[in-house]
């Protein structure tokens, strides 16, 4: 990236892609002493061209490589692709598979929340234990993926048709046990972060976003109903089963980086609550219809919505009569909340030491935003 | 009356703007898709903002058709209170692609011209910060999501 002009009397700090708390990106810090006037993402690093690749692949294969666009919340992309090839195909899926995905969707957030806390409690500068308590505790999950898919991460698990195979035996009851032991651990949570002291100060009233930009700037995800503005795709437009689960779509009004961390943590509640349900009502019946493995899709459109633990995911996939897509646009969440990080600067005081909260609270993940 | 907020809104942009909206129609439900002429595609996106309440930007991405000799320009939208998907789209010659920068109206669009510009080598006149935002700044391959790519070092 070519960079923009530096006012007079400003530094330009160049933080990352190298620094332990940046992740795989560059920030340029204009700051005038402490205060950073002016956030520049530069993005690009870890760019693999997903969007090509998957026009040279049937529509099946895709699936394999949009799993690595976010490896801890492969699920819900996995899923996003999935109902775009339904889309395109016409295939229908059996009810109970449907709750089967809805359940996977929701331990992959659990499980992405999970490593957010961990790396805004590092952040802070003074919870490193948070992040290896987050990373033993997502192990219950991580085993419960094993047992059911056969892979801790990237799973493949949702085909065109239903999913790959059936809950093996005894899996609900695994599912309850690791249910309750996560509550216990989230009570932990909430009372070593949300309740401390040190945490509220560096998080309560950091870069706060007001409803109307939120809106504006395109947020979305946790960072758009941190501010207050009431979108859940998955109420507003039900895929799965989420139509017949119970939840609410839980919002925060401060819009500040403790009302942003305060949804995912609501929101893991509600996800224990949704598994809960599916583990104790899944209906029965076939897992999968058939579905051609190689198929040529008519010519056409379809454009897919799943809200991920990030925000909005949308699959554009272009068909013309081949068997592989014709062009695939990805609507990806980080990079429309990497937008509004930018302009975090300008709409609200940010200090040098509060820029690897601010980032951590929008809960970038770069993979997702370069595609 | 129209039956659901996908078809007033079509109703009410053939009413109101019919000299600037080529087609319009619903794909299926919460889709809508209108293809825009490019002469007051600006008009008709503050139109959609100021009188749409089509706020809140969601996306914005390109699609090539070679043999058509067109690219088409698409932009997602949504209203936060009816809550479907809008594609505005537009078509472009592909030897002359360019538009009026919509960051003019909706400020997020930005990052996704920036990608649109160097993917598909689309014009935003009026950008303010027109940098590549993926592609190294010594990219020399041409536009990577055009159907004629071939590969870095090629000619643009």
């Amino acid at each position: 990236m070519s960079e923009p002009e530096i006012k007079p009397d400003i530094m330009r700090i160049s933080w990352g892609p190298q620094h332990p708390m940046s992740g795989q990106t560059r920030i340029l810090l204009d700051v005038d002493g402490e205060i950073v006037h002016r956030l520049i993402a530069d993005l690009g690093f870890t760019h693999r061209g997903i969007e090509k690749i998957l026009e040279n692949r049937t529509f099946m294969k895709g699936i394999i490589p949009i799993e690595r666009m976010v490896m801890v919340d492969t699920a819900n992309i996995g899923l996003g692709y999935v109902l775009a090839i339904e889309e395109a195909l016409g295939v229908e899926v059996p009810e109970r598979a449907n709750w089967i995905r809805s359940m996977i969707c929701e331990m992959a957030r659990i499980n992405s929340h999970l490593y957010a806390f961990g790396l805004q409690a590092e952040a802070t500068g003074y919870f490193p234990a948070v992040f290896l308590w987050t990373t033993v505790d997502r192990e219950v999950l991580l085993d419960l993926f094993e047992r059911l898919t056969g892979a801790r991460w990237s799973y493949n698990f949702f085909l065109p048709g239903g999913v790959n195979a059936d809950l093996p035996e005894g899996f609900q009851d695994k599912v309850i046990e690791g249910i309750q032991y996560l509550r216990g651990r989230f009570a932990q949570y909430w009372d070593a972060m949300v309740e401390n002291a040190i945490f509220e100060m560096r998080c309560e009233g950091v870069a706060v976003l007001t409803r109307e930009d939120a809106l504006r700037l395109g947020a979305t995800g946790p960072v758009l109903r941190g501010s207050g503005v009431d979108m859940d795709v998955r109420r507003d437009e039900p895929y799965a089963a989420y139509g017949d689960l119970n939840f609410k779509v839980i919002t925060e009004t401060a819009g500040d980086s403790m009302a942003r961390l305060k949804v995912r943590f609501h929101e893991i509640g509600q996800s224990l609550d949704m598994i809960e349900q599916v583990a104790n009502e899944v209906p029965g019946g076939p897992v999968r219809t058939r579905a051609p493995l190689f198929a040529r899709a008519k010519p056409g459109e379809a454009l897919s919505r799943v809200e991920t633990a990030r925000g909005e995911l949308g699959i554009h996939m272009f068909t013309d009569g081949g068997m592989n897509p014709y062009r695939v646009k990805i609507n990806s969440p980080t990079l429309r909340n990497m937008y509004v990080f930018e302009r975090l600067a300008e709409l609200d005081e940010v200090l040098i030491a509060d820029v690897p909260v601010v980032i951590n609270s929008i809960d970038p993940w770069y993979l997702d935003s370069d595609r | 009356m129209p039956e659901s907020a996908e078809e007033a809104l079509i109703e009410a942009l053939r009413a109101e703007h019919l000299d600037l909206v080529e087609e319009a129609r619903v794909i299926r439900p919460k889709r809508v898709a209108i293809l825009a002429r490019r002469e007051g595609f600006l008009d008709l996106a503050r139109a959609l903002r100021d009188e749409h309440g089509f706020l809140h930007p969601v996306s914005a991405g390109a699609v090539d058709y070679p043999k058509e000799y067109r690219i088409q320009m698409i932009y997602y939208l949504m209203n936060p209170s009816s809550r479907f998907m809008l594609t505005l789209r537009v078509d472009l010659p592909r030897d002359e692609a360019s538009l009026p920068s919509m960051t003019r109206i909706w400020e997020a669009m930005s990052f996704h011209e920036r990608e649109a510009k160097e993917m598909f080598g689309i014009d935003f006149e009026g950008h303010p910060n027109m940098v590549p935002l993926l592609l190294p700044p010594d990219w020399r391959g041409g536009y990577p999501l055009r159907k004629d790519f071939e590969g870095e070092g090629a000619e643009p």
